[in-house]
């Protein structure tokens, strides 16, 4: 593989998507990540455990299967700019959004027992968030385009505000691992999710500094990373069993979350 | 809660898992049936009918979770 190709890709179709190279890879590391998380979470008995895994192994699931679209071309379009530049638009991108990452948040506001309100305004401004991106994305001209995005991205702080004020107050209330899982993954989604909209800035949606395979490679390891990264990290923890039974630190401890 | 050996595992009820299986195949035909569907219903309704469909999934996912237990008698 070239320098050049590296950079771009490596079109495995044949059908002119160097992308093809990145969207395969992310199919494949998702679908492990899924698998992964099915096996792990098989048998599990503790009640509190059984809506994590759910809500986990949902989440890489469907990214599989939406990277598994964009591979083959589904959900994709062109939008033609006023310039008369075309641009291909991955958007079955955002519908992986629109359901994954609502759940992402849902995995982090049950570890924060938070109330049903606060989860549901949680999950609609984040459904705002991906709505006006896609919006942004779709739009012909620069002004329409930049501020769809500005848009997403205020309803973005306003997702992290929640999380860092609202939930974190809640997770301040429970246990040590409660506290400790939460908080690392609240770092973990702060920052990966900050570099979503400079990506899309910077990308061929905003001001093409950078070019689709390099933008489609950056948001597959953004993508993994936040998805199967964010799950790797919280089933793991003895945080998602229920509180009031959860045994005392021990090596056995972390195997009956696993198990 | 958590489970010991001595105890029965907490009822899953079963409205909640068909519920969370149908939600699974909506969110698979927003990815794959509604795109397809492109050339013949044109990019608009195929825009809102993909985010519609995920965003139904969605929820559902979201109530059937935390509503994925029977409730203790």
């Amino acid at each position: 593989m070239d320098p050049i190709a590296l950079q771009a890709g490596y079109d495995l179709l044949g059908d002119g998507r160097p992308e093809t190279l990145w969207l395969g890879i992310g199919t494949i590391l998702m679908l492990i990540g899924t698998f992964y998380f099915i096996a792990r979470g098989w048998g599990v008995t503790d009640k509190e455990a059984r809506e994590y895994y759910a809500i986990t192994i949902l989440v890489p699931g469907i990214a599989s299967a939406a990277y598994l679209a964009m591979f083959f071309g589904i959900g994709v379009t062109e939008v033609e700019l006023v310039s008369g530049e075309v641009l291909d638009i991955y958007y079955a991108r955002y519908a992986d959004w629109l359901f994954t990452t609502p759940l992402l948040l849902l995995d982090l506001a049950l570890l924060a027992k938070v109330d049903r309100v606060t989860i549901g305004t949680l999950i609609g401004v984040d459904a705002l968030m991906i709505v006006t991106g896609l919006i942004g994305a779709l739009s012909h001209t620069p002004l329409a385009r930049y501020s769809w995005w500005l848009f997403s991205t205020i309803a973005f702080l306003f997702v992290l505000y929640y999380l860092l004020t609202s939930l974190r107050s809640a997770a301040a209330e429970r246990s040590e691992d409660v506290q400790s899982t939460f908080n690392t993954l609240t770092a973990l989604v702060a920052v990966l999710w900050t570099a979503y909209p400079i990506l899309w800035i910077v990308g061929t949606e905003g001001a093409g500094v950078v070019g689709l395979g390099v933008e489609t490679l950056a948001f597959m390891v953004l993508d993994v990373t936040a998805k199967v990264g964010f799950g790797f990290v919280l089933l793991r923890s003895r945080a998602i069993l229920g509180e009031t039974e959860a045994p005392e630190p021990s090596a056995g401890a972390d195997a009956q979350a696993a198990d | 809660m958590a489970h010991t050996d001595t105890e029965q595992p907490p009822a899953l009820r079963t409205r909640s898992v068909v519920g969370l299986a149908v939600c699974l195949v909506t969110a698979l035909a927003g990815i794959f049936v509604i795109p397809t569907l492109e050339g013949r219903a044109g990019f608009g309704p195929t825009f809102w009918g993909m985010a519609a469909m995920e965003l139904l999934a969605m929820v559902g996912v979201a109530y059937f979770v935390l509503n994925l237990h029977e409730e203790p008698t």
